[in-house]
């Protein structure tokens, strides 16, 4: 069974060279449920990653805690697997190897991890490339080996930061449609960070906002799945987008152009 | 139009035709480039070249190569040989230096010796250099204590720190001196290659590691190990290289044996018809063994780097 995440008061405050203080995040409280899909929104460098990387226990909080059920989050581990937004699959082992290197760090049996291994691999459709190297994959591939790896180690909290924004957009949607299948199937918590509104309104249950740091709005997405063109388009879905719009500071015109 | 299993095969076919033209090319080339240097080398050795007392043609350099190589009359002559240990055995029943047996007097020996002691050098100065490299990413404090001195060595020029050795070790222990500076050189260069090669390892992807549940037994041996590979086999490549040029120099510096000593001791015959000859084909004797070990080196770093597009690439 899942458990919950609780954000309280939590702070990070770098120093910059220049002495000043910057503020990544101030004061930030929510919590999330188990099963939840939660998407972070934000411009860049208003404290998206930073809020993740604490929750992954790369980064220490100035103040406050992050807490999983009861236990403070105190350093990284396979409880929270993470899947970055640069390429990290490690390009020295084959598919099969990378998928299984949290399983063989977790010292889960040979046979177990075959299993495990092999059921993952086929969730995202690799398991022909098992023997392949990285790079011998696409990135779109790439990205789905990566996805498999967090999902075999068997943690209940998933962290994406902004996994396919090297990706082209139909590779995109169809890593969208591989994730959202593994999340029905699994119902693992996810923290999705994004800054592309429409991939947070495919896939969130829940959109925290932020903004300079603050957490400017929660805002609950109830459009029905899947969430195809038609569903995007609905005033519902039109209305979270420009809510989203509004609090980002970001007028219309501007969205459009961009 | 579909694809068959016919289409397919053509294009296997012709992908393979594709890169056996490229490896007949490369051999091509490098045949040709073979060719225009001995033609370069024949030109500058003329007659009619201002090199023509200093530099012998090919063809002597070779012949003199082979004429001595399992023995050498020269070498009789002069009472140079490379047996010191079979000669105190001789003394013992009372026979002396003509007892000894032919290639004691050839180059073989001499070579064998010089390539031996580089090899053992080599490998040691891996060993120890990758042990306190590699150790130090699991245990920080080590890289604390040791990057600061091996920082000071690594100033200090090897061919400043080469005399040296051969002034404290003497000339009478030519496996310590010859041994020592290269296994200074290559500890050294193995150490800063394997810090380095951890220190362009992704943060991202330890990173991920950690997250993945990643400990630091884990994390060495399935990322600093194998991701650490390319560049310390380069780092290795760049150390031999350097130790066949560097054993061999402090064989001339002063060691009565090996490679070096030869060089040295022709050297004091350039003007003697045979000198050039000699020292030319014993330099060419240590160029051809270093591309020949390189090349094998590199079929070896291929294999084990083949994850990667470069390690690939590499070779042919």
């Amino acid at each position: 069974m899942s458990t919950v995440v609780n954000f309280e008061n939590l702070w990070c405050v770098f120093e910059h060279r220049s002495g000043q203080l910057v503020h990544a995040l101030e004061d930030v409280n929510f919590s999330v449920d188990p099963g939840e899909f939660v998407c972070v929104v934000g411009r860049s460098g208003h404290g998206k990653t930073t809020l993740l990387r604490v929750l992954a226990g790369l980064q220490p909080p100035t103040a406050g805690a992050v807490k999983l059920g009861d236990t403070a989050v105190s350093g990284p581990g396979s409880d929270r697997a993470m899947v970055f937004q640069q390429d990290t699959v490690f390009p020295w082992l084959h598919v099969r190897e990378n998928v299984e290197f949290g399983l063989r760090s977790n010292k889960v049996p040979e046979d177990e991890r075959n299993e495990i291994t092999d059921y993952w691999l086929s969730a995202v459709g690799l398991e022909d490339f098992a023997d392949s190297w990285p790079r011998e994959l696409s990135g779109g591939m790439r990205k789905r080996v990566a996805l498999a790896s967090a999902m075999a180690v068997g943690s209940d909290v998933v962290l994406m930061d902004e996994p396919f924004g090297s990706v082209d957009y139909f590779t995109r949607r169809n890593l969208h449609e591989v994730l959202l299948n593994l999340w029905f199937e699994t119902k693992k918590t996810i923290f999705f960070v994004t800054h592309d509104i429409e991939e947070a309104l495919i896939l969130a249950d829940r959109v925290i906002l932020l903004a300079e740091g603050k957490l400017v709005d929660d805002i609950p997405v109830t459009l029905p799945r899947p969430r195809n063109e038609d569903v995007r388009a609905t005033p519902e879905a039109v209305g979270v987008f420009k809510l989203i719009l509004r609090h980002l500071g970001i007028t219309e015109e501007e969205a459009t152009r961009a | 139009m579909t694809t068959t299993d016919s289409d397919v095969l053509d294009v296997r076919a012709a992908a393979h035709r594709q890169k056996r033209r490229r490896q007949i090319s490369y051999v091509l080339y490098l045949i040709l480039g073979i060719v225009l240097s001995l033609l370069m080398w024949e030109l500058v050795a003329a007659p009619f070249s201002p090199l023509f007392y200093l530099v012998p043609p090919p063809f002597d350099a070779f012949r003199h190569f082979g004429e001595n190589l399992m023995f050498s009359e020269r070498m009789l002559e002069r009472y140079v040989h490379a047996c010191p240990d079979l000669l105190d055995e001789l003394e013992v029943t009372g026979r002396g230096m003509f007892d000894l047996p032919d290639h004691c007097f050839g180059y073989i020996r001499h070579l064998m010796r010089t390539t031996r002691n580089i090899m053992i050098a080599v490998t040691l100065g891996t060993v120890f250099g990758l042990t306190v490299g590699l150790s130090s990413l699991v245990f920080p404090r080590i890289a604390d204590v040791v990057t600061p001195i091996a920082g000071f060595f690594g100033t200090t020029p090897i061919f400043i720190a080469a005399p040296f050795f051969v002034i404290w070790f003497g000339i009478e222990y030519p496996l310590m001196t010859t041994v020592g500076v290269v296994v200074f050189y290559t500890t050294l260069l193995m150490y800063f290659f394997s810090r380095r090669a951890a220190d362009n390892i992704e943060v991202g992807i330890i990173e991920s590691a950690l997250t993945l549940g990643g400990d630091r037994r884990s994390i060495f041996r399935w990322v600093y190990l194998p991701g650490t590979i390319p560049e310390i086999a380069g780092g290795f490549r760049i150390a031999l290289a350097g130790a066949w040029g560097l054993g061999t120099l402090v064989e001339v510096l002063g060691i009565q044996m090996g490679g070096g000593f030869l060089i040295r001791m022709w050297s004091f015959a350039m003007g003697v018809l045979e000198g050039p000859a000699a020292v030319v084909s014993l330099i060419l004797f240590f160029g051809v063994l270093a591309v020949l070990v390189d090349g094998v080196l590199v079929l070896f770093i291929r294999f084990i780097t083949r994850w990667s597009e470069s390690g690939r690439r590499l070779g042919l």
